[in-house]
């Protein structure tokens, strides 16, 4: 069996790739055993998440009104099914999310965990070095918060999620690498956010920044060598890559946005605060990375007393273990990230208080671009990164320096055994073995609720026939005009999705033109009311002032041709089964396809006044931009999956850097 | 070596027979009924 050095570097060629692949393969299978059947044939709707076949790339360029929330990550889908069919994007997508999120934070353990014999920790060969980045990776994509977000349908979200572990690794080491290579690190290491787009690249900023400043390239026992620190920047020109990168891998949505207009509704405070989901309360729900603001999105049994509590305790035992490797490695990169992880805990609770909410509700007034701290449990994602990496101390700890062979090997400073008195190689450290792969495994043990697609709760479903139909009829119209989508409600329940699943409304994103639909977002309170969280597409309040439609059914009582012209609607789809015909003998109406769940009907040509439709220069420029970026960063290294290490590694196990 | 096989497995396992448990637990809860068959959908319910 292929041995290892204390900083993670495999010996030989085999050991190398295993340590490679290892992390890889622990996200893979987590994600394997989460997604099971939605990896199948078909398209996994819920909420947030809608994957339509052949997406209209010049669509999603053109956008709507309002904050440009589908760019990139809609973009980058609809490039991907040009060459490969959407069911199977929208499957690598997933996989990623648990690949590369799994894959990061177990290098991120593997890299900054173990270091070289002459500065302690687990020796060549040691268990501890295999098992403790596999309980970090596994950690840190099997938890409350990927669970809930899955869920919730947020990939995009979960996908920049997935990129924090590298993010924090390149930050870190731009205290010891010369400016160019380090910044090119992290463009590189900032891919996943760049897709994710806005949310993703916030919850970048809030986990790496402080990480980019605080890392001390002289300090710690991390430290490299003096020549390592001298290459390095002062903070100030840190925070000044920093920025600069998350500008670069920004401005897909970023040009647009400052040029939108957009108002964000305070009401989202309130609606999008996080909420307890567990015995616990919203403070000990989002300790739990729990807390998600939406009741629907709560994975089946995980707030039940006894896994909850069992997951409570983990929670505290990956803490301590945290605590543990920081004062005894004092990682580069530990400060900052401890740092970010209160911040977003902070973060998180702000909306749960009512000073909280006012401080929010005036921040937003002041500068929508306030309006994602709204969203508060998205930000306790660094302190899933700090649990992950101390779950994994803590398995390195039981399982110290056991030798893959069964010796025991050298441990630099042998705590972990010496801490509780048994003998080496005696029962108790077997016992100790045998916990930490117990202990590995407690994430999966308290989260049954994401196994095999969440419960069955992630199925695939093919779109009906009548969908299709309605997708091409409206592709071979070479009129231009919108489409206008029935009922007057963002979210559908679709029968044909098999099981009552609650889904934006597909017809949203089927068609090749411009949609209007109501963006306004519902929100059930627990007292059996509603919050109205107002939307953002100006284009579509308009019609709504035009349509008043039944606020029961969604319907207009009736419409003209000439009303929907003015409008500039070409087309009205109405996406869900309706008991109100209203297009019964309107003249100037005709119904191109009609079947249970949609009916496509079509303006007559002369009635249709269209708006026109152009892809925003600046936003193209801006894409432009960022993807050449990221060749060159990728060029730069001449592989996009080389981790960027999070600091300097001290001893004799050590790999050097080759020069670029 | 053997031994350290050993007692991965019995790790496993047990993780395995806490894992049946768990599933059993969340089989059980009605925690998080979906709606049904309503016209109109909310984003969803605190």
């Amino acid at each position: 069996m292929a041995s290892v050095h204390g900083d993670g570097a495999w010996s030989g060629a085999a050991g190398r790739w295993t340590a490679r692949l290892l992390p890889w393969a622990v996200g893979l299978v987590a994600g394997v055993l989460a997604l099971g059947p939605a990896l199948g044939p078909g398209y996994v709707l819920r909420y947030d998440m809608v994957f339509v076949p052949d997406p209209s790339l010049g669509t999603v360029l053109r956008g709507a009104d309002g904050f440009p929330r589908a760019i990139p990550s809609d973009a980058v889908v609809a490039v991907l099914s040009l060459v490969l069919p959407g069911d199977l994007v929208q499957s690598l997508a997933l996989s990623a999310v648990f690949a590369v999120g799994g894959a990061g934070a177990a290098r991120l353990a593997s890299r900054a965990v173990y270091r070289g014999g002459a500065a302690g920790g687990p020796a060549a060969g040691s268990l501890g070095a295999v098992l403790a980045p596999v309980a970090a990776g596994l950690a840190y994509v099997w938890n409350p918060f990927v669970a809930e977000r899955l869920l919730l349908g947020q990939w995009a979200v979960l996908l920049g999620y997935a990129g924090l572990p590298w993010a924090v690794g390149a930050a870190a080491r731009l205290a010891t690498a010369r400016p160019v290579a380090g910044f090119a690190g992290l463009v590189r290491a900032l891919v996943p956010a760049a897709v994710g787009g806005f949310s993703s690249v916030v919850l970048t900023a809030l986990t790496a920044g402080p990480v980019a400043l605080r890392t001390d390239g002289a300090g710690g026992n991390r430290a490299g060598t003096a020549g390592e620190a001298d290459r390095g920047v002062r903070w100030w020109g840190r925070a000044g890559l920093f920025a600069l990168a998350l500008v670069t891998a920004s401005l897909p949505w970023l040009l647009p946005s400052l040029s939108s207009g957009a108002d964000t509704d305070p009401a989202g405070v309130e609606a999008f605060a996080a909420r307890s989901d567990t015995p616990f309360g919203v403070v000990g729900s989002l300790l739990l990375l729990g807390g998600v603001w939406n009741s629907g999105a709560v994975p089946a049994g995980y707030g039940e007393p006894v896994t909850a509590s069992v997951r409570l305790l983990l929670c505290l035992v990956a803490l301590a273990g945290w605590v543990w490797w920081l004062r005894r490695e004092r990682p580069g990169f530990g400060t900052g990230l401890s740092a970010a992880a209160l911040l977003g805990f902070a973060l998180a609770l702000l909306g749960a208080t009512g000073p909280g909410r006012e401080l929010l509700t005036w921040l937003i007034g002041l500068w929508p671009g306030f309006g994602p701290l709204r969203d508060g449990q998205l930000y306790v994602a660094p302190l899933a990164l700090v649990q992950a990496l101390g779950l994994g101390a803590c398995v390195r700890w039981l399982a110290g320096g056991r030798s893959l062979r069964g010796a025991e090997a050298s441990d630099g400073s042998g705590e972990g055994h010496r801490a509780l008195g048994k003998g080496r190689g005696g029962i108790g450290s077997l016992g100790r073995v045998g916990l930490a792969v117990f202990a590995l495994l407690l994430p999966v043990a308290v989260l049954p609720g994401l196994l095999w697609g969440a419960g069955g709760r992630l199925t695939p479903v093919h779109y009906p026939e009548e969908w299709r139909a309605a997708q091409a009829a409206v592709a071979a119209d070479d009129r231009p005009g919108a489409v206008l989508v029935l009922p007057w409600s963002a979210y559908r329940g679709p029968d044909w999705s098999g099981r009552p699943v609650v889904v934006l409304d597909p017809a949203t994103k089927l068609f090749d033109r411009r949609t209007l639909w109501n963006d306004d977002l519902v929100v059930g309170t627990p007292d059996g009311g509603s919050v109205v969280v107002s939307g953002e597409d100006a284009r579509a309040r308009r019609v709504a002032r035009v349509l008043e439609p039944d606020p029961r059914t969604g319907m207009p009582e009736r419409l003209e041709a000439g009303t929907l012209g003015a409008l500039g609607v070409r087309h009205v789809v109405v996406s869900a089964p309706v008991d109100n015909r209203f297009w019964s003998g309107v003249e100037g109406l005709s119904v191109v396809v009609e079947g249970p769940d949609m009916v496509l009907l079509r303006v007559h040509e002369q009635h249709v006044s269209p708006d026109k439709a152009v892809i925003p220069g600046l936003e193209v420029t801006g894409g432009l931009v960022t993807v050449g970026a990221i060749i060159w960063s990728v060029a730069r290294s001449g592989s996009s999956l080389v981790f960027q290490r999070s600091g300097p590694s001290a001893g004799s196990g050590a790999r050097k850097e080759i020069p670029k | 070596m053997i031994k350290v096989i050993a007692a991965c497995v019995i790790g496993a396992a047990l993780a395995g027979g806490a894992t049946f448990v768990a599933t059993s637990l969340a089989t059980e809860s009605t925690a998080t009924a979906e709606p049904v068959n309503e016209t109109l959908y909310n984003y969803g319910d605190r």
